[in-house]
């Protein structure tokens, strides 16, 4: 374990290297994941106030404010791009070199994914603070709701991540995966509550988006940290059907990751 | 199918790093006609071929050897190798390399391994040469101190001084290829799968890199397999050349053996005093080349001597050499054979691959 985490260390070093060469880049697409909560802020503030009630799906114009600061926040956090990558390092036989180093080719993603996280801070949290001084968000926020969302941030950043990395796996079957990355996208901006608070959907819908993990990967930790959800038992739950995804997903991504290297082709060379 | 006889220079009190037997692979591959309606008709009806890479192939390689495999392009070769190198598994057959299955990939067995493929990257292009290093030794987990002695070493062998602090991408073709040999080398290798390792690189380039590899396997004793269309590589590093093509192995030996059994000839060289036009050089053996006072004759092994003394004899001699013929026509003749026995059925290779392997 200390030379997988040693190695990781090492990635991880790199990775932010490599960001730092390309702060333009980084800070752009770091700009682009600001945009879309934005947007759907200022659409959806706006059904607010020209309701009646000053409400939307049950939210405030504040509440939308303080959902989409936060899906705002969970959704950096979240981001993940596995699904878009894995079939350009298939096809392109990049993923070969990863595949005879004596380490999983998944810790250099995550050493990526992270590094990309931690290079983004500079310039994401100024914006942060600015969305919110802007759109000023109405926070019901108690102190174990705010803690137990911090974990529900990060569980959530862990299962985006790994769902996303298993379900790049398909590229070893299908080597073009493109379009299943944007179903992958779709289905997350919409059963996770990014384009409408998941209160917003009809019922049916709720409940597919309860028994999938997206809703567990944005909309769950942004109602806890709003203080939408008031119920501990109900917040503790959350917390261990993410818990309960991941460590599935890990299981899947051992057993489908065995299958799938027997099948690669190692292309190109 | 040519004699597969172990080569007669191995080294001594050896064991086998590498062993296959009747290793195959096969692939499956899409493929359809030209055209606007075989487009159209693929994507109700998809089409596909089994590709036989690497078909029955069996072998041995004893430990601090180093082989030369050769053969045309799509011969299996580097199938074979990604193979032996845990990147792909096999459709049937076993392999054992320093007592691992490689297609398990087990973290121990890909330490004691390396394979360098051509220009394939290794090395982080954005980052300083050094970093990729770094990354290395903490993926492979080196302690610091052999770190540190290996990476001198291979600094000075391979003369990376200077680039060590450069961006991977604003190094010349050379500089990189030499960055990539020494990352692949940092942790020590045992057995060295390297695919055309001098490919894109200029001769002065090639010659280091030569030089280098067969310093490597003097000094670690490390095991090489090595594939290269250069057969300057090949000449300088192997005794021992396994000959591969249409996934079938056609030859397992030394070097000069191929060289006696496929191209018994010897190239002789004349430069006349002047130019003579009524001699009949045909009937002394096969006319290569005529171009004034010069000529270039083929001719029996056993007749050269005294094709020699009568061409001494007859003709105004400036200056007369006899030599091998050039192992790129050897090797051609080896494929151009193949294709024959295939052909009318006569020697093709027994389908379980024994009697290929040595």
């Amino acid at each position: 374990m200390t030379h997988v985490v040693r190695a990781f260390l090492a990635y991880l070093r790199a990775a932010i290297g490599v960001m730092f060469q390309y702060r333009g880049e980084i800070l752009l697409w770091a700009i682009w994941g600001l945009i879309n909560p934005a947007v759907l802020y200022a659409m959806w503030s706006s059904a607010a106030e020209g309701n009646p009630g000053g409400e939307a799906a049950g939210f405030t114009r504040g509440q939308f404010a303080a959902y989409y600061f936060i899906i705002m926040i969970v959704g950096h956090l979240a981001t993940a791009w596995d699904v878009y990558e894995m079939g350009y390092m298939i096809r392109t036989g990049k993923l070969s070199p990863l595949l005879l180093r004596p380490i999983l080719p998944i810790w250099k993603s995550l050493a990526e994914n992270v590094a990309y996280k931690i290079a983004t801070l500079l310039f994401v949290v100024p914006m942060w603070c600015i969305f919110a001084w802007l759109v000023t968000p109405t926070f019901d926020t108690a102190m174990w709701q705010f803690g137990l969302g911090a974990a529900a941030v990060l569980l959530a950043a862990a299962l985006n991540f790994i769902l996303g990395y298993v379900v790049s796996l398909v590229a070893f079957w299908v080597t073009k995966l493109d379009a299943l990355g944007e179903v992958y996208f779709g289905l997350g901006m919409f059963l996770g509550g990014r384009f409408a608070p998941l209160d917003a959907l009809p019922e049916p819908v709720r409940w597919i988006a309860d028994g999938l993990p997206f809703r567990w990967m944005f909309a769950f930790p942004a109602e806890l940290l709003m203080g939408r959800i008031t119920s501990q038992t109900e917040a503790l739950a959350g917390i261990g059907i993410q818990a309960a995804w991941i460590v599935c997903i890990i299981v899947a991504f051992k057993i489908l990751w065995t299958v799938a290297v027997k099948r690669h082709a190692a292309v190109s060379g | 199918m040519y004699s597969c006889r172990m080569p007669q220079s191995l080294p001594d009190n050896t064991m086998a790093h590498i062993e296959i037997d009747n290793l195959s692979k096969t692939f499956r591959v899409p493929e359809r006609e030209g055209g606007f309606r075989a487009s159209i008709r693929s994507i109700f009806r998809r089409k596909f071929r089994e590709v036989r890479a690497v078909d029955h192939v069996s072998l041995s390689v004893e430990a601090g050897e180093i082989v030369g495999f050769l053969g045309p392009n799509g011969a299996g070769k580097t199938t074979t190798l990604k193979m032996l190198s845990g990147l792909l598994h096999p459709t049937s057959g076993s392999a054992r390399v320093l007592g691992h299955i490689p297609w398990r990939r087990e973290s121990a067995y890909l330490r004691k391994i390396s394979m360098l493929m051509g220009q394939r990257q290794q090395m982080q292009w954005d980052l300083p040469v050094l970093d990729s290093f770094l990354v290395h030794g903490a993926v492979y987990g080196i302690s610091r101190q052999d770190y540190r002695k290996t990476l001198d070493q291979l600094v000075e062998l391979l003369d990376l001084g200077d680039v060590l602090k450069k961006q991977v991408r604003t190094l010349s073709l050379g500089e990189r290829m030499k960055c990539e040999i020494c990352v692949s080398l940092l942790h020590r290798p045992e057995v060295l799968f390297l695919d055309e390792p001098t490919i894109g690189v200029d001769i002065t380039m090639q010659a280091r890199i030569r030089e280098f590899i067969a310093n490597y396997n003097r000094q670690q004793g490390a095991t090489i397999i090595l594939t290269s269309h250069y057969m300057a590589d090949v000449t300088a590093l192997c005794k021992r050349i396994i000959v591969i093509d249409h996934g079938r192995l056609l030859f397992d030996g030394v070097l000069s053996d191929l060289s006696e059994r496929l191209a018994p000839f010897k190239v002789i060289k004349i430069d006349l005093t002047k130019e003579l036009d009524g001699y009949d050089f045909a009937v002394l053996g096969h006319v290569l080349a005529r171009d004034g006072r010069k000529v270039v004759l083929r001719v029996p092994k056993g007749e050269a001597a005294a094709i020699t003394a009568r061409l001494l004899t007859d003709l105004p001699v400036l200056d007369l050499t006899i030599e091998d013929p050039p192992i790129e026509d050897v090797i051609e003749r080896a494929f151009a054979n193949r294709l024959e026995q295939v052909d009318d059925g006569t020697n093709a290779p027994a389908p379980d691959g024994k009697g290929a392997g040595s």
